[in-house]
């Protein structure tokens, strides 16, 4: 455990990098996600086919493979950046995907005469989604996209394996292979680390979901 | 009937004991046991000590790395094959139990103590730098071998000569998550250069897409991966650590290392020794190296 | 005479799957008319009224509105629906918005009118349908016929050149049906164009210039109220009334 104290800095470090990657990614994922669930209810034939092939594709892949083919495809085609971007873009396109069903099924629960009067009234599809439908879908959308965003916090973990690094599990793999501390001790801290950031997200997630309640 | 059933093994037999003498012929040492050390008959072992308890036992529990091209690489048989598997049948024919009786547990390197600790293997060969710090937690015996950490560019690159002229290229440079290189090589760089993954042949992808510039690992690692690439990486050669390989064994147990470091030095002179470098890493790096000093055991 | 069309319908055709909902219906409503649409369940009274500004797609046959034609989905179709006023049976007022909210939501989007001007206008609205003081309440606070009258002020707001009622009293308590009624008599009175789908004969008498009787998808009769209730010519329609008028 005395690990921990004495290499707070890397830990924290790992921690800051574990932040950086999950606060892009959630942000992207959020809404790329929310635009993937407009495509998949437009009236639209050829957005509805994007959305859905996107959430087969990367719903049914598992992470490890989009992140492979992200970090070593875009190389391949000649697309050069920094692994970073990388993790993020894998990440945020699989996340993407949950974030869009859960969203979808938010837009589903909001009954359909709420869209025919908002467009009874004039507003465009983009308009009546925004204004009217998600609005109303965000109540039963936050608990699944919890869900969907602390099992993305988790997911980080496998991000830094593809040449991010310098994450909280990279920084305890570091610890414990390459100085030689007692797995159990180091791997305390990175799940201590986690729990940091996972914990608090429930938490302020149970705040958002009160304050959608309420507002109604 | 059965006398000819007998005579058959004993002509197979015999055969390949001349087979294995022929191999090993190319030794210089006299009376070499060759590429299969001969397993010692009626060997005893002070009561009670660790090599007692395996000889009896008639096994002995290995781990080492499954993925690591010629040190250990787990082959189509499901049997790890490399330098570190050839030391670990030398010192298992010392205690008298043959190789086919070695029984493989894969160590990659973030729970080669646990392993040990845990008691789960009879002891450690798996490309294991000695440190202060694991020396905590197990003993060691050897160094066998001192690899180097070393880096590897694209044939044409003529900017990096070696670790120093890193910073002024800026250069992207790529090891893998946990090893000892990986941390070695931070006093070179900025860290926002370093990219990490967790096997080597991520980083061969990386270097050959241009994603990075450098792989820095010990030397035989990347002489693997330059075998591999068809002429398209090259060695800096400028090897800048010394990574003494050991044996990792149970903390402690100082007759069994003093046991290992007296065969290692066995090995090296009957030739064993080389002819254990000879089918492995000797196939890409030619040059036998000296068996280091052993350490004194603790 | 020229009087224009601010409705028409010519040779329309709808089926949902294998049922004929809507059969070569031809329908005029003049400007200022008020036509009061009547038939049993399942006539396709609501879908005709519904065809009208594509909330439901037709097979074939033309519709326009003040002269146009109805455009595909898309920004031309939300200008045109931004004219016609719709009221729903089920009111549905926007949930998580207030009752004035409801009402200037409309304008401030897609008229694109300033806020002040918006909520005076939505204010005048809602007093004009007695039900200024809830403003700021959410609908679900509010009873049926206050919700209704909402949903007509929402409505109101856009200005519409037609107002399209379907079935708007069929979810309220009957104590609340007269309310909404009235708001509906009013505005007939000030000369709104009106399509009105409904099972309220006594507003069909009092405020409607022409009641359009359907049965199984089609059009059956098309005349005053005084004819239609005193003389109807068809056998659906003497047996409708018949059911209706005995209760």
């Amino acid at each position: 455990m005395g690990v921990i104290v004495e290499h707070f800095p890397l830990y924290a470090q790992g921690f800051l990098q574990t932040l950086r990657i999950c606060l892009f990614s959630a942000v992207g994922a959020l809404v790329l996600g929310t635009i993937l669930a407009g495509f998949r209810v437009s009236p639209v034939p050829p957005l509805r086919a994007v959305g859905s092939a996107w959430v087969t594709v990367f719903r049914n892949t598992p992470l490890a493979v989009v992140l492979f083919a992200v970090a070593f495809g875009l190389p391949e085609l000649g697309v050069n950046g920094s692994y970073f971007y990388f993790g993020v873009i894998g990440l945020t396109c699989y996340t993407a995907a949950f974030v869009c069903e859960a969203v979808r099924s938010g837009i589903n629960s909001v009954s359909a005469g709420q869209a025919e009067a908002a467009r009874a009234i004039g507003l465009t599809f983009s308009q009546s989604l925004s204004l009217i439908v998600l609005p109303q879908a965000l109540r039963t959308v936050v608990p699944p996209l919890g869900s969907v965003i602390i099992a993305m916090i988790k997911n980080s973990a496998i991000v830094g394996a593809f040449g991010v690094g310098g994450d909280l599990f990279a920084q305890g793999i570091q610890l414990t292979s390459a100085q030689g501390y007692a797995a159990a001790g180091v791997l305390t801290g990175v799940l201590l680390g986690y729990l940091l950031l996972t914990i608090p997200g429930g938490i302020l997630l149970g705040v958002l979901e009160r304050k959608v309640a309420v507002a109604r | 009937m059965r006398l000819s059933h007998l005579t058959r093994i004993a002509a197979v037999a015999a055969t390949v004991v001349i087979a294995a003498t022929a191999c090993g012929g190319q030794s210089s040492s006299l009376g070499s046991s060759g590429a299969a050390p001969s397993v010692a008959q009626g060997a005893s072992f002070p009561a009670g000590s660790t090599m007692d308890t395996l000889n009896k036992a008639q096994t002995l529990r290995l781990g080492t790395k499954f993925d690591q091209p010629l040190f250990g690489l787990k082959g189509l048989d499901g049997k790890p094959a490399g330098f570190d598997v050839e030391i670990a049948k030398i010192i298992a024919a010392k205690l008298g139990i043959p190789a086919d009786k070695i029984t493989y547990t894969e160590a990659p390197s973030a729970v080669r103590e646990e392993v040990i600790e845990q008691g789960r293997v009879d002891m450690v060969a798996a490309t294991y730098t000695i440190n202060a710090k694991r020396k905590e937690r197990v003993s060691f015996a050897g160094p066998y071998y001192v690899a180097g950490q070393d880096l590897m560019v694209k044939s044409d690159n003529t900017t990096i000569t070696g670790p120093d002229s890193l910073r002024g290229a800026n250069a992207k440079v790529c090891s893998v998550a946990g090893s000892t290189p990986s941390e070695n090589i931070k006093k070179y760089i900025d860290p926002a250069n370093l990219t990490l993954f967790d096997v080597y042949s991520k980083c061969a992808d990386a270097l050959r897409t241009g994603q990075v510039d450098v792989v820095t690992t010990d030397n035989v690692i990347l002489t693997g991966l330059i075998e591999n690439s068809n002429g398209a990486f090259k060695l800096v050669n400028k090897k800048f650590t010394e990574e003494p390989y050991g044996i990792g064994i149970k903390k402690g147990d100082v007759a069994f290392c003093n046991f290992i470091n007296q065969t290692l030095k066995e090995a090296e002179a009957d030739g064993s020794y080389k002819a254990a470098w000879d089918s492995t890493v000797g196939k890409v790096s030619p040059e036998v190296p000296p068996l280091p000093a052993v350490a004194a055991c603790s | 005479m020229t009087t224009t069309s601010m409705i028409r319908m010519a040779s329309v055709d709808k089926h949902f799957g294998e049922l004929h909902v809507l059969r070569d219906i031809n329908l005029e409503v003049e400007s200022g008319q008020v036509v009061v649409v009547l038939g049993p369940s399942g006539s396709g009274k609501s879908t005709l009224c519904r065809t009208i500004n594509r909330l439901e797609p037709i097979d074939s046959g033309i519709i326009e509105v003040d002269g146009k034609r109805l455009p595909e989905e898309g920004k031309a179709l939300a200008g045109l629906r931004a004219d016609v006023g719709m009221v729903f049976q089920s009111f549905n007022l926007f949930a998580h918005k207030t009752i004035l909210e409801n009402v200037t939501l409309g304008p401030l989007k897609v008229r694109k009118v300033g806020k002040a001007v918006a909520e005076k206008d939505g204010l005048a609205l809602l007093e004009r349908v007695g039900i200024a003081n809830q403003k700021d309440k959410y609908p679900a606070q509010l009873s049926g016929g206050q919700q209704q009258r909402a949903a007509i002020a929402r409505a109101l707001a856009m200005k519409p050149k037609v107002m399209l009622f379907d079935e708007p009293t069929s979810a309220l308590d009957p104590e609340m049906v007269q309310e909404v009624l009235d708001v509906m008599t009013t505005l007939a009175g000030e000369g709104m164009t009106m399509l009105v789908v409904t099972h309220e004969m006594g507003f069909a008498r009092r405020a409607a210039h022409r009641v359009v009787f359907m049965s199984d998808g089609e059009i059956v009769e098309d005349a005053s109220p005084e004819t239609f209730f005193s003389n109807p010519t068809s056998d659906r329609a003497k047996d409708f009334l018949g059911k209706i008028l005995t209760h």
